[in-house]
């Protein structure tokens, strides 16, 4: 019933900027994973390292500079509604009611309005926001944004889901609930998902595959499979030792960084 | 919780503090009755012009003036504004022109409107259209480039796929409140140019009736003028507002 998850393949991809001086900045070094459709995908990384700018080239809002990314064998060549897409900041339709955002690609995908309504209404159910369908989002907590987000991109049934740090500007708690909903959801729509985090924490809990990014630019410092069951818990002894094997990875990527800078100011 | 009548007193102190002020001027200065006259003679004189229909004649054709070059200019300023606020080519064109003509005050065009236009309707509604036109192009061109950046991202992964659907589905809506607030201004602009527009060959309007009261030495007609042209703007303005509230989702 449901739309197959792709695969993602992305070979030697890289990215420079231009700055407005004119100056090139490297945010991608060359880049190659590959990603079994299905898999739950979290890429970590100290700020500035181009997670996000990965996670941006594969949703197709920015062009790679070098190499090229496929998703189901297919080059990508702009944003598509097969590839779905969270923000942190929930980016919902601030005009339009709680069940008309989460209808919105829907009725870009040409559903009659009855089925329209009733494939929202499902998810937003599913999201246990129901009872809010006519509200706007202004209305709303940050997390039931977030939640109406995530009904509003599952509900497109596209075969893959891109996250950008979705929540990152939730409270731990809030976040939690989240993060249990989302994996419940994750299980029943198997979808491939490629989540942005800064938590070590949250893409413990949430991802079958962890990889780490090194500091501007960004390579893939290490590619971990995590071997838990769902549901995860953050006491059980082997998350802890997967949490202390990405800490220690990112404690050398952060510590560059540092020298990076402290370099920096001494030049000045 | 702010009531309706929370909204409407500060307006009724204000007007009762005027009148107030009004009565003191006039009965320490000594002014002639034809120079100041007193709010009763004004409010005498209120009365006389809308028992005989005068009064009513003056205000609709003043504001049937104003909707139509607010029309006229909403329907120009609004797909200019659009394309400006889209095409930074269509901007770099376009934003100097706006720019030179916007601190012309609608006054400076009467010699030429009534050149082009005689002493017609056309003319008039054309000094009006001259006021009403840059609030709406600045406001238009504004919203449409504010729009959250993310927001357009959210459409083209939700399956706008080309320019012209993420336009109608995501540009215009939330461009849509900075529109109307820029609505809201050029009536308030247009409204205020009446007199400018109804200086020149008049025959009917509440600026032709200030014009007129000045020349046939009558200032409380004059006051009445002014007096009606300050309520109808707070209420015109008052029902924009009501319309903003309720495209206001912030």
């Amino acid at each position: 019933m449901s739309t197959k998850a792709k695969p993602v393949e992305i070979r030697n991809l890289e990215m420079t900027f231009v700055t407005k001086q004119g100056e090139n900045v490297r945010a991608l070094e060359p880049i190659n994973l590959e990603i079994a459709p299905g898999e739950f995908v979290a890429l970590v990384g100290p700020s500035g390292c181009g997670k996000s700018t990965l996670l941006n080239i594969l949703a197709g809002f920015i062009k790679p500079t070098g190499g090229e990314a496929l998703i189901g064998a297919e080059p990508i060549i702009r944003p598509d509604i097969d590839h779905g897409m969270v923000f942190q900041d929930y980016a919902l339709f601030p005009w339009l009611s709680v069940i008309n955002n989460v209808a919105f690609g829907l009725e870009r995908k040409r559903f009659a309005k009855a089925v329209r309504t009733k494939i929202a209404l499902e998810f937003l159910e599913l999201v246990g926001l129901r009872d809010f369908a006519q509200k706007r989002p202004s209305e709303l907590s940050g997390g039931m944004k977030q939640r109406v987000a995530i009904a509003r991109v599952f509900a497109t049934d596209p075969s893959i889901i891109f996250m950008d740090e979705p929540f990152g500007a939730l409270d731990a708690l809030t976040r939690r609930f989240l993060q249990h909903q989302l994996l419940e959801i994750w299980q029943k729509h198997k979808k491939t998902i490629i989540f942005v985090t800064h938590s070590v924490q949250e893409a413990i809990y949430l991802a079958n595959r962890i990889v780490v990014m090194t500091a501007r630019p960004g390579r893939v410092k290490s590619d971990q499979q995590i071997d838990l069951s769902y549901p995860r818990e953050f006491t059980q002894e082997k998350f802890r030792t997967y949490e202390k094997l990405i800490y220690d990875q990112l404690d050398e990527e952060l510590a560059k960084t540092f020298d990076f800078e402290s370099k920096g100011v001494f030049r000045e | 919780m702010i009531t309706g009548a929370d909204r409407v007193l500060p307006y009724i102190y204000a007007f009762i503090a005027i009148v107030l002020v009004w009565q003191i001027v006039v009965v320490f200065s000594g002014a002639h009755v034809a120079i100041l006259p007193p709010p009763s003679l004004a409010a005498k004189t209120f009365l006389e012009l809308v028992s005989n229909g005068e009064l009513f004649r003056h205000i609709s054709a003043s504001l049937s003036r104003v909707i139509i070059a607010w029309l006229i200019g909403a329907a120009i300023a609004v797909p200019m504004g659009l394309a400006m606020g889209r095409s930074a080519a269509v901007e770099r064109i376009l934003d100097p022109v706006v720019e030179l003509f916007r601190p012309i005050s609608p006054l400076a065009w009467i010699p030429l409107a009534i050149l082009w236009f005689g002493i017609s309707e056309a003319g008039k509604i054309f000094i009006i259209f001259i006021a009403t036109f840059f609030p709406i192009v600045l406001n238009t061109v504004s919203g449409v480039k504010n729009v959250d950046p993310v927001l357009i991202r959210a459409g083209q992964v939700l399956g706008c796929n080309d320019d012209a659907t993420l336009f109608l589905k995501v540009i215009l809506p939330a461009a849509l409140p900075s529109i109307i607030v820029g609505f809201r201004i050029s009536f308030g602009t247009g409204w205020a140019a009446i007199i400018a527009a109804e200086l020149v060959a008049a025959q009917s309007g509440l600026g032709y009736m200030i014009a007129d009261g000045m020349e046939i030495l009558r200032s409380d007609m004059v006051l009445v003028g002014m007096v009606v042209i300050g309520i109808l703007g707070v209420l015109i303005d008052t029902v924009f507002r009501i319309i903003l509230r309720h495209y206001s989702w912030t």
